[in-house]
């Protein structure tokens, strides 16, 4: 048999990936109406918006002090709506996708029973859970990577021109701008599709999906400042500019050198009495610059969750299936 | 392990949960191939655990099972099973159905096999599969288990939603399976009745272990039913499956371990009595090939 095997050449392997997509079209049909018009909203913010939006800042930084002048605050309403909008939404993506991936991709499978269908056909349960993980993987890789980059170009269209865009370290901007959001995107997946293959039910995975998905956002943004090594400022207790960025901690600095709390006080009098034992005040915080460390140092704790999950969906099955090796790759091993 | 054999089972014990209780335990039983069998027990026997094992749906606690001399994973293109509640893509056509058969079984598909037991049926290929009866979804998914020209063929009750004429078609398609291809089919049932003409081997679970298998001609022929006066009972060597006392009328199912005496009137037991007398007396002794040989 072995023999055999090995003179074959290469037999022919069964064709999932065009079978997950058909089973999957309304999903990827909604899934691919939704980007588009994320997209087209995205790129009309970095154009037409924002210019528009940014032309009524113009007016209305001219006006001065005087009482009765006019601007266009509808673009500036229009602009800063739509840009929420494409944010929040872009945050839910990653939840969009859990929801799904429990739901549909493994739960309903499951639930219904048609996994099993699936697992008597020539296909192992493991060549059947690697295209439902890998196929969605890398289209919402490239989906969302061109859509954070999008949101990315339309931050930075309004980043000097209007006064109310988003800081950088907004965290719905944040997480809409780059790299992280295809990341958590994958966690998101991998949750889902590890809450289906658990409690083999589409509508609790769902649920689950969208939980362990949020707690791993969660989790993420408590961490977020801890990813990077921040800048510490210091400066006197009378004239201090605080750092522009995404705070992490500040306070007081003692005669000692030591970094405490700042002590809690209501009236200017009693400030001053509290504030008189310190020499100066601190501020650790995340300037611009650490955006892209922070993206990155971000996204690689998405991508170990995602693959920890990942590893538990398989682990999952094996428990359910038993052993996971597909036929062919378990005799390829013994003929090694 | 020789290829005439297309299931073998040695201590084979599946539990579910740490804590649960053990479906199946320590069965052992040889299914040569070529055979159609009927497995054969009460609700809840592990008679559809038994079949997942065999389809490598769930893995064994103890114990192995050899599907076609392998492992049940290794066996998997060359095995069919239909699920108890016959799952389908809903959302696929019939003729989509197979075309994803054709898809997922690229080196032992056969169209014309899948396509000629879907045709028998009457459908319309372009039918969504969630618009189908019950009747029709099971000539589906029997399609589909067909079409990969499985060596071994497992089915779980299979005739359950079926009306008497669906079954027989089923029982018809499913023999000219046999007589062309050779399949050996495990058809499991909880009525002994609608099985017995077809089938021409038994394993019969009960409280998750194996109670009887082996082919029917030799088990039937290796029991009696007899009956006689309570008074002068004394089956002593033979082993005694069921025995009941009616007045002064004994009347027993035993395996003859020699010559009746005499004064018991002997008839050779039905299969429904066979199994029922095994099923009512969970203590008597399992008799499998084993065990026999």
């Amino acid at each position: 048999m072995s023999a055999l095997t090995l003179t074959t050449p290469s037999p022919e392997r069964p064709r999932q990936t065009r079978w997950l997509l058909r089973l999957h079209r309304p999903a990827l049909c909604a899934w691919v109406a939704l980007a588009v018009v994320l997209a087209a909203l995205l790129l009309a913010l970095a154009g037409p918006l924002v210019d528009a939006a940014a032309e009524g800042w113009r007016q209305y930084g001219a006006c001065g002090m005087s009482p009765r002048c006019s601007y266009d605050q509808a673009a500036i309403m229009r602009y800063k709506d739509y840009y929420n909008y494409a944010t929040i939404a872009l945050n839910l993506l990653p939840f969009v996708v859990a929801a799904w991936a429990g739901a549909a991709l493994t739960g309903r499978e499951l639930e219904s029973g048609t996994a099993r269908l699936a697992w008597t056909q020539s296909t192992s349960p493991a060549g059947w859970l690697t295209v439902r993980l890998a196929v969605p993987a890398l289209g919402l890789l490239v989906c969302t990577g061109l859509l954070s980059r999008l949101h990315h170009l339309a931050w930075a269209a309004g980043e000097d021109r209007i006064d109310s865009a988003k800081e950088w370290y907004d965290r719905f901007t944040f997480h809409a701008n780059g790299p992280t959001l295809a990341a958590l995107t994958l966690a998101g997946l991998a949750a889902g599709a590890l809450a289906g293959l658990l409690v083999r039910r589409a509508l609790p995975a769902l649920v689950i999906g969208v939980l362990v998905t949020g707690a791993v956002r969660g989790l993420a943004e408590l961490a977020l400042p801890h990813l990077w090594p921040a800048v510490t400022r210091t400066g006197s207790v009378d004239r201090f500019v605080p750092g522009d960025g995404l705070g992490v901690d500040q306070g007081m600095v003692t005669r000692g050198g030591a970094h405490v709390p700042a002590p809690s006080c209501d009236s200017p009098a009693g400030c001053d009495a509290a504030y008189k034992d310190f020499v100066g005040r601190y501020d650790v915080f995340h300037p611009a610059s650490h955006f892209w460390p922070l993206q990155l140092t971000t996204s690689a704790l998405f991508l170990a969750v995602t693959a920890l999950l990942v590893t538990a969906c398989f682990l999952t099955l094996r428990h359910h299936t038993g052993a996971l090796r597909s036929p062919r790759t378990a005799r390829t091993a013994k003929t090694a | 392990m020789s290829s005439d054999t297309a299931l073998r089972a040695d201590a084979l014990g599946k539990r579910f949960g740490r804590r649960g209780g053990w479906a199946l335990r320590d069965c052992a039983f040889r299914l040569p191939a070529g055979r159609v069998c009927a497995l054969v027990g009460p609700n809840g026997a592990g008679k559809s655990t038994l079949l997942a094992l065999a389809a490598g749906l769930t893995a064994p606690t103890e114990g192995a099972l050899t599907v076609l001399g392998t492992t049940p994973a290794e066996a998997r293109p060359r095995v069919g099973y239909l699920a108890q509640d016959k799952p389908l893509y809903p959302q696929l056509t019939v003729a989509e159905t197979l075309r994803m058969g054709a898809a997922l079984n690229p080196e032992r598909w056969d169209p014309a096999v899948a396509e000629g037991v879907v045709a028998g049926g009457d459908l319309d290929p372009a039918a969504r599969v969630r618009t189908l009866s019950g009747g029709q979804r099971t000539r589906v998914a029997l399609a589909l288990a067909l079409g990969k020209r499985p060596e071994l063929l497992l089915l779980d009750e299979p005739m359950a939603d079926l009306d008497p004429l669906a079954r027989h078609d089923l029982m018809g398609t499913l023999m000219g399976q046999v007589a062309r291809y050779g399949t050996t089919i495990v058809l499991s049932s909880h009525v002994v009745a609608e099985l017995e003409d077809s089938c021409d081997h038994l394993l019969l679970v009960g409280g998750g272990r194996v109670r009887l298998a082996g082919e029917i001609d030799e088990l039937l022929a290796a029991h009696l039913r007899i009956s006689g006066a309570a008074a002068d009972a004394d089956l002593g060597p033979h082993t005694v499956v069921e025995s009941r006392v009616t007045g002064r009328q004994l009347s027993a199912l035993i395996r003859p371990a020699g010559p009746l005496t005499d004064g018991w009137r002997a008839t050779a037991p039905s299969l429904e009595e066979l199994v029922l007398a095994h099923l009512r007396s969970p203590n008597a002794p399992s008799l499998t090939e084993e065990r026999a040989a």
